[in-house]
């Protein structure tokens, strides 16, 4: 039995510190890219042989830059083009890998299979059969933005703002992926891109960054945040994202999943308020729509949630051990 | 009663789809404008040539632009339906060199992978009651010093020197463009289409 009175050192255990590496995680493929539409400006600039006819910004650019990539390559306007794109789709050493919504968006629009870009998504759909919805948690840039726009919501409520908490039907998104795929298929476009956060979050901010300007994807971003903000939390991926419902349905039998132990459970529903995809660890009602994110791992104080491979969630195991429910229940025979 | 209840079963999975559909009529909504005048707006080399089929084939990934050297391909912002995000070139402002890398980074088939001799963007086109040279008012053969196909795309006249001729080898790159010193700028791209070549070297 763990010890709950916090006077004993807690052991260390890995799995509690997951979260924070999702964090770096989350945080490394924002930065690279924001790094990678600057590290191509700077490309133009050397294949241009044009230093001198820069001007003063453009030249500061370029020495920045020159600093950061020279200790990697000494050739940047061909080397540098080793990673290249967003999470939609890009080249990473010679790997070319697609967003499966991509694939599945264009397969569509086309009505036809080019195979090389099929290829390019069987890794990240290999990774979600094992790991689920990860993209969502892990990589996601969009989730980035939207996970510090709950925090922020969190604090106007903490000041007094009274934010609405909505809750929809979670099956409501399959619908949109079912749309947007109907949709592909009349228009002969591949709509998704146009309303896929992490898609936008990728051509924006090289739009922003190397062509001097947003698009339109910037302002229906915008209104995707506000309508966490002021509708419902997590609201875009919880009811509305189709890549959110792609990958749900292909983590469907994942392998690797968070389970709780119900022998160390107490009851305190703390997984249940973390969760960002308003799940219900506390009850084993995980699901397809689970990301391993592994919130509710690092929040839980008596380290009862553990990750398993198993393709199937625990039946309910009522109430946890340690709580006051399950003691009353023992004491008097019937359920609470 | 029954039919009461089929009838708002069937309302409710109406609101449903029109719900769900939102999301694709508000990014729509974003983006209202008809596509931009083509002789400024050139497809990237090897792209596809029925412009329904590039737009079906585009997932608006934005490589093409990340990896061009010149970042000469740009990409439109608020044209209406699936030509959002979908990339062009301006010849006007900033040609293509024609190197080849977005169709090598192209993840779908539409840029596709070609030899720079078999790309066909377009042709271009000289007229000649404005090129310096022609009105003889200038020595200049800017587009031919700058043209990476050399004489198969734009040569001089044979008798006269200086005075530029475009060829059937042209792929409409714009780099000719780009770099001619009129101002009104005398050479443009257009569709390439039969006898385009030999109806203007009458």
């Amino acid at each position: 039995m763990p010890d709950t009175t916090g006077t004993a050192e807690k052991k260390f255990l890995l799995r509690r510190h997951v979260n924070k590496l999702r964090w770096v995680s989350l945080a490394t493929v924002f930065v690279m890219l924001i790094l990678l539409p600057y590290i191509h400006v700077y490309q133009t600039f050397v294949a241009a042989h044009a230093y001198d006819f820069l001007a003063p910004a453009e030249k500061q650019l370029y020495d920045v830059m020159r600093f950061v990539t020279s200790p990697l390559t000494s050739d940047p306007a061909e080397e540098l083009d080793a990673i290249k794109g967003s999470t939609w789709s890009g080249n990473f050493f010679g790997l070319k890998l697609s967003d499966p919504l991509a694939v599945l968006g264009q397969i569509a629009a086309a009505r036809r299979v080019y195979v090389p870009i099929l290829v390019s998504a069987l890794i990240p759909i290999g990774l979600t059969l094992v790991f689920g919805r990860f993209f969502c948690g892990w990589i996601c840039p969009a989730t980035f933005l939207y996970e510090l726009n709950t925090n922020f919501g969190d604090l106007l409520n903490r000041l007094g703002f009274r934010l609405h908490r909505r809750r929809f039907d979670r099956r409501f998104k399959y619908l949109v992926l079912a749309m947007g795929i109907i949709l592909a298929a009349v228009t002969g476009s591949v709509l998704m891109a146009a309303i896929y956060p992490p898609a936008i979050i990728g051509r924006e901010l090289y739009y922003a960054i190397a062509l001097g300007g947003f698009g339109s994807g910037a302002v229906f971003f915008v209104f995707t945040l506000l309508f966490d903000l002021l509708v419902a939390r997590r609201g875009f991926c919880r009811y509305l994202c189709p890549g959110g419902a792609l990958y749900s349905l292909l983590g469907r039998f994942r392998l690797l999943r968070i389970q709780r132990v119900v022998e160390d459970c107490n009851d305190c529903a703390k997984c249940n308020a973390v969760c960002e995809f308003g799940l219900n660890p506390l009850r084993d009602d995980f699901g397809q729509e689970c990301n391993n994110c592994s919130a509710c791992i690092a929040v839980c104080p008596t380290d009862a949630l553990i990750f398993r491979a198993q393709i199937h969630d625990q039946p309910d195991q009522g109430p946890g051990h340690l709580g006051r429910h399950y003691r009353h229940r023992s004491e008097t025979g019937k359920d609470a | 009663m029954k039919r009461r209840t089929l009838l708002q079963r069937m309302a409710a999975g109406a609101g449903a789809i029109c719900a769900a559909s939102l999301p694709y009529g508000l990014a729509r909504f974003l983006s209202p404008d008809a596509a931009a005048a083509s002789r400024t707006h050139l497809r990237p080399p090897g792209a596809l040539k029925d412009d329904a089929a590039f737009i079906e084939a585009c997932i608006g990934c934005g490589l093409c632009g990340e990896i061009c050297p010149p970042k000469c391909i740009r990409f439109f912002a608020r044209e209406g339906g699936g030509g959002v995000n979908t990339p062009y070139i301006n010849p006007e402002e900033r040609a293509c060199i024609l190197c080849n890398k977005c169709q090598e980074v192209c993840p779908t088939d539409a840029l596709t992978d070609m030899p720079r001799e078999e790309v066909d963007m377009g042709i271009a086109q000289i007229d000649r009651l404005t090129c310096y040279p022609w009105v003889d008012t200038g020595v200049c053969g800017a587009c031919v010093s700058i043209c990476p196909l050399g004489d198969q795309a734009i040569d001089f006249k044979l008798w006269n020197q200086y005075k530029p001729v475009v060829q059937d080898g042209c792929v409409g790159c714009g780099l000719c463009v780009e770099v001619c010193p009129h101002p009104s700028l005398p050479i443009r791209i257009v569709e390439r289409s039969e006898g385009t070549v030999t109806r203007h070297n009458l």
